[in-house]
């Protein structure tokens, strides 16, 4: 698999964790030691201020129809992936603010909106759609909608990108032109 | 931790003929009877709020609807809300103000807050927050006191019959008789609620009238599409059952139930087997007549599989909890003795503790020891084994292992391994649970001091009988 990862400037992005095939990482995301993120189906781009803990697995599964190019598969902004949680998607698009709690499972044939919290142990693996705020958690998978979106981590993304460095190898950012910022929806089609 | 995680594969029988396992059992030792939470008394001790640990008397807890007045409850999912704190800024504001914070209401479980209904964040962290009001707190109080009413009617009358049977009309002329002072004068010169006001209330209330008139429900009633996220389920309405929202909309935040501490007491001798610590924040308990203290403690090691007609091999563990020397020897369940003064006993308590009624006919009426289901019997050694008194500092002593014969595999401390044989009934069935029982004869040495009327020997021979979950019949 090719490698080509792309890590703009005020990443954060600990050298110790798995990344393979072609993954762009936005400004201000920080990914913790440990984390797993394959792009096998195709690229992977993870926009600005997400949070990847440890043991979080992001992977780009191969689609049966593969398109020619590969579509992205697109993280929006502000995302929590909490410790050992599983992504694996060869929808083009998440949204932004949507928290995967602990060990949380969400299958390939999910698509989901912005907003949304999948709560830890949950696991999603039918084929359906979450709209925007959806919150689903507890062991029999009750969900409601929330009014608001989830409030962004801003302040623990200030403390992780401080104290990161200092006790853990940092990858350097690769891309040192700040990219013209484009609104989610372009990239995605 | 494996009697939590696991199922029980050794249960004892306890006096009332319930199997548990023996951390779910409590040892008497006044009746020196094993007994289970089906069969003692439960009191409660004390309310608190488990989440802020506050204490308060059952009085103040009664008053308050046995709830928390300051922690709440989601009303979504159950869990403790949590309050949380934000920086708002004065939408007027802009005069170099600094930021005012202000606190919210919300959920770490299912992420629902108190904003999500509308409710207006709160300037202070605790308290404040609005209550719903029940729409029909008048008829519910309206209700309250004529119920009161009546009871206060049935006792006065009570009271009045009781009176003219010791009164008898004879020879003296009765104080009201010559004066004229009725009962009402005399109630109302001794300060006592009249007889009028409560029969006022009984006259004035206004029963529930059913009405034929019902709303006709919206035409589009059944064509209308349900959104499950705007609704309420069951469990949510019935937690609120004054209010019952229907829509998810209306969920307001729940004062958290209390939770209590209780003491356990024998209902034979009215001892206590447990009492906890009066302090909410402690675990600790100040009486603690756990069977696990006291009773020797069986746990399977591993078997060879069942057979019908087969015989397996068993690997059992005893162990001696007590701090004293133990002798046990295990017989068939038929072979123990019968302690019929039990019910004597228990009647004899009865006569004594008039207050408490107690209802033991279930007690003769029901087999006590109902036949273990067995799937073959056990062959047991005819020997009377020892296990020596439980020694916390043991295990760091370098033992010699102990004596090995055919049945003990080794010893240890107060352990002790047993090699026994099964032998499966040629009838059991394939498939069908493989249940095998025995029974103990442990000396126990009771360390009661022994009370002043009662001469009491401290040694003593007891039974138990225990049944083993190995599994199922196989082929």
């Amino acid at each position: 698999m090719s490698q080509n990862i792309k890590i703009l400037p005020g990443a954060t992005v600990c050298e110790d964790c798995t990344l393979e095939g072609d993954i762009t990482i936005g400004g201000g995301t920080v990914i913790h030691p440990r984390v797993t993120i394959i792009a096998e189906g195709g690229p992977i781009i993870i926009s600005e201020y997400c949070i990847i803990e440890e043991y979080a697995t992001i992977i780009h599964k191969k689609a049966e129809t593969q398109e020619t190019p590969p579509k992205p598969l697109f993280i929006g902004a502000h995302n929590v992936f909490e410790v050992a949680c599983k992504l694996e998607s060869f929808f083009g698009h998440i949204g932004e603010s949507n928290v995967f709690e602990c060990r949380s499972f969400v299958g390939s044939d999910v698509k989901i909106g912005s907003g949304c919290v999948i709560g830890a142990a949950c696991q999603l693996t039918v084929p359906q759609t979450l709209a925007d705020n959806t919150v689903i958690w507890g062991s029999e998978h009750h969900n409601r909608e929330a009014l608001e979106k989830q409030p962004t981590q801003l302040l623990q993304l200030d403390f992780l990108s401080k104290v990161m460095p200092n006790y853990h190898r940092l990858r350097k950012p690769n891309i040192h032109k700040r990219l013209p910022s484009r609104p989610s929806q372009d990239t995605a089609k | 931790m494996a009697y939590l995680t696991q199922p029980d594969y050794v249960k004892y029988i306890c006096s009332c003929g319930q199997l548990k396992p023996i951390t779910n059992l409590y040892f008497c030792r006044h009746c020196l009877k094993i007994r289970c939470g089906f069969c003692i008394c439960h009191e409660v001790d004390s309310h608190y709020c488990a989440n802020c640990l506050e204490n308060m008397p059952s009085s103040e807890a009664r008053l308050k609807k046995n709830r928390c007045s300051s922690c709440f409850a989601c009303p979504s999912c159950f869990h403790t809300l949590s309050t949380r704190a934000t920086l708002a800024r004065d939408p007027a504001g802009g005069d170099g103000k600094p930021p005012k914070k202000m606190y919210y209401l919300s959920c770490f479980n299912c992420r629902w807050t108190s904003r999500d209904v509308g409710i207006p964040d709160q300037p202070v962290a605790s308290g404040g927050w609005p209550e719903r009001t029940n729409p029909f707190t008048t008829r519910f109080n309206q209700l309250l006191d004529y119920y009161k009413a009546i009871a206060q009617q049935e006792k006065q009358e009570k009271l009045d019959k009781e009176r003219k049977k010791f009164v008898t009309r004879g020879k003296y002329i009765n104080l009201t008789d010559k004066t004229g002072l009725t009962g009402a004068m005399a109630r109302n010169i001794a300060g006592l609620p009249s007889s009028e006001s409560s029969s006022s209330v009984i006259s004035n209330f206004v029963p529930s009238q059913a009405s034929p008139d019902v709303e006709e429900l919206p035409d589009d009633y059944h064509l209308k599409e349900i959104d499950l996220k705007q609704i309420t389920r069951i469990s949510q309405r019935t937690s609120c059952p004054e209010l019952q929202p229907s829509l998810a909309s209306r969920l307001s935040p729940r004062p958290r139930a209390l939770c209590v501490k209780r003491s356990q007491r024998c209902r034979a001798c009215d001892h206590n087997l447990t009492k906890p610590e009066y302090n909410p924040g402690s675990v600790k308990f100040k009486i603690e007549l756990l069977a696990y203290y006291h009773v020797p403690e069986v746990k399977i090691i591993s078997y060879e599989t069942i057979k019908p007609g087969g015989t397996s091999a068993l690997l059992l563990k005893l162990s001696n909890p007590t701090a004293h020397e133990m002798t046990v020897k295990m017989l068939q369940p038929e072979d123990v003795p019968d302690q019929e003064d039990e019910h004597k006993t228990i009647e004899k308590t009865l006569e004594k503790s008039l207050n408490l009624e107690k209802d033991i006919s279930w007690n003769a009426s029901f087999p006590r020891r109902p036949p273990p289901p067995n799937a073959g019997s056990v062959n047991l050694p005819a020997v009377s084994l020892t296990l020596a008194q439980r020694d916390d500092a043991a295990e760091y002593d370098d033992e010699p292992p102990g004596d090995n014969d055919d049945i003990i595999l080794w010893r240890k401390s107060n352990k002790l391994a047993l090699r026994l044989k099964l032998t499966t009934d040629a009838q059991a069935k394939v498939g069908s649970n493989a249940y095998f029982s025995f029974a103990l004869q442990y000396s126990y040495r009771n360390t009661v001091p022994p009370s002043a009327t009662v001469v009491q020997h401290s040694d003593h021979t007891l039974y138990t009988t225990l049944i083993l979950d190995l599994g199922k019949v196989c082929e």
